[in-house]
């Protein structure tokens, strides 16, 4: 008898679920606040978690670096080497010095626009390109809020619960944006694939494209602000099928190795 | 208590999985955990363990994904109400054979996604994406099931079935 009610509240349970999922009005409403109401506890939990995974990460990562700089040392043998690695890291460190102050100048340009978070963890399924952030409903984050990094466009916060948020990565299937290349008057629709790479999409064969092009936002999606770098282009197949250029193009981001992003506040 | 145990212990699983993954890159390697702890309540405990067991892992992996709303409790509950009626008829006699059951069921919540995906949306976008990591989803959820009906038997003996 007990196992019979279980059976009847599953089917139950089963036909809101799938109510929800077709976003019929009524049905979808409470569960989205059902579900947000339990999803408050999630993110101080998800926090907790994430300082020791942090720590422990951090520790690994410093004790395989001394392991390469031993064998590093070992290698370096010769001063011209060593002189050339010096010079390599101070032309990065350049570069990098030069990016941040342009990342400053830009928030401080508009300090109130921008709020900085921490990514505390990913998507729990592989089928979906998600991160997690710390920053919800009490840091005053909105749903489509862009997301964005000094090296360029991450994505767009998709959901958003009182302590976390979600941020739909640009290389998420469902994720589309409207691009421009830099210094040409070319205009496309990048979308996400899944894979590290992303597919640039209704770009004529006859438009001026070409490999190492870069892609900055155009501002006409009514959602990312306009000039922001995503990726660059690795490849663009002109010679297939159909009026449309076959093109795959390389994020600026890695979207794996996130620790903190800055959302850009409308 | 038995039900709230391999809830608490696939809460902080799925935490745990999601924390890391963001340091760790999984991609491919990334195991279903919520499923063993479904199945494993579900064919020794019953089914109304089952159900609440279903009901709280399914939230939270809504909570911890940006999965569509409603779509992982629908994918969870329809495995659950399977393993509910095959509960008589499959013999979980070891962990080889419960990480059979749980390969299958990740290969069948694949599918019943995909399906809800194109059915009720229709979507097709993320199809392939989502028959891409079918196979290895089973293939990597069923080596760490074996790991936790180890560590569940573990547990039960020692802690949770002493007289």
């Amino acid at each position: 008898m007990r196992n019979s009610i279980a059976i009847v509240i599953a089917i139950l349970v089963l036909v809101i679920s799938f109510l929800s999922f077709t976003n019929a009005p009524f049905v979808a409403r409470s569960f989205a606040s059902v579900k947000n109401g339990l999803n408050s506890f999630l993110g101080p939990a998800l926090n907790v978690v994430s300082k020791p995974v942090e720590a422990i990460s951090g520790g690994l990562g410093s004790y395989f670096n001394l392991v390469g700089a031993k064998k590093e040392n070992e290698e370096l043998k010769s001063k011209v080497d060593k002189l050339f690695l010096e010079n390599q890291r101070l032309a990065e460190l350049e570069r990098e010095n030069a990016r941040l102050r342009k990342l400053l100048n830009f928030t401080e340009k508009k300090p109130n626009t921008m709020i900085a978070a921490v990514v505390i963890g990913e998507d729990l399924k592989n089928w979906f390109r998600c991160i997690i952030i710390d920053k919800g409903k009490k840091h005053n984050i909105r749903e489509k809020t862009p997301v964005v990094t000094p090296r360029g466009i991450v994505g767009q916060v998709v959901e958003v619960d009182l302590w976390h948020s979600k941020v739909m990565v640009l290389n998420d299937t469902n994720s589309s944006i409207d691009v421009n290349i830099e210094g040409k008057n070319t205009r496309g629709l990048l979308e996400g694939t899944g894979q590290n790479t992303l597919k640039l999409k209704y770009v004529i064969k006859n438009d001026d494209i070409e490999i190492g092009d870069k892609l900055s936002t155009s501002g006409k999606d009514g959602i990312y602000p306009k000039g922001i770098p995503v990726g660059i282009v690795i490849t663009a197949n002109k010679n297939k099928a159909g009026i449309f250029a076959d093109i795959d193009v390389m994020p600026f981001n890695n979207f794996k190795q996130l620790d903190e992003v800055l959302l850009i506040k409308k | 208590m038995k039900t709230f145990v391999y809830i608490m212990l696939g809460l902080l699983l799925m935490i745990l999985e999601t924390a890391i993954s963001q340091r760790v890159s999984l991609d491919v390697l990334k195991p279903e955990l919520g499923m063993p702890i479904i199945l494993y309540a579900t064919f020794f405990l019953g089914a109304r363990s089952g159900l609440v067991t279903t009901l709280c892992i399914s939230f939270v992996q809504e909570g911890l994904s940006s999965a569509p709303n409603g779509s992982l409790l629908f994918v969870n509950i329809s495995v659950f109400l399977i393993a509910a009626a095959m509960r008589n008829k499959i013999f979980i006699d070891s962990k080889y054979s419960f990480a059979y059951v749980c390969s299958s069921a990740v290969i069948v919540q694949s599918l019943l996604f995909l399906a809800l995906s194109i059915l009720a949306r229709g979507e097709t976008r993320g199809a392939f994406n989502i028959i891409f990591y079918a196979l290895p989803n089973a293939i990597v959820t069923g080596f760490v099931s074996i790991l936790l009906f180890t560590f569940i038997e573990f547990m039960n003996e020692s802690f949770l079935e002493r007289k």
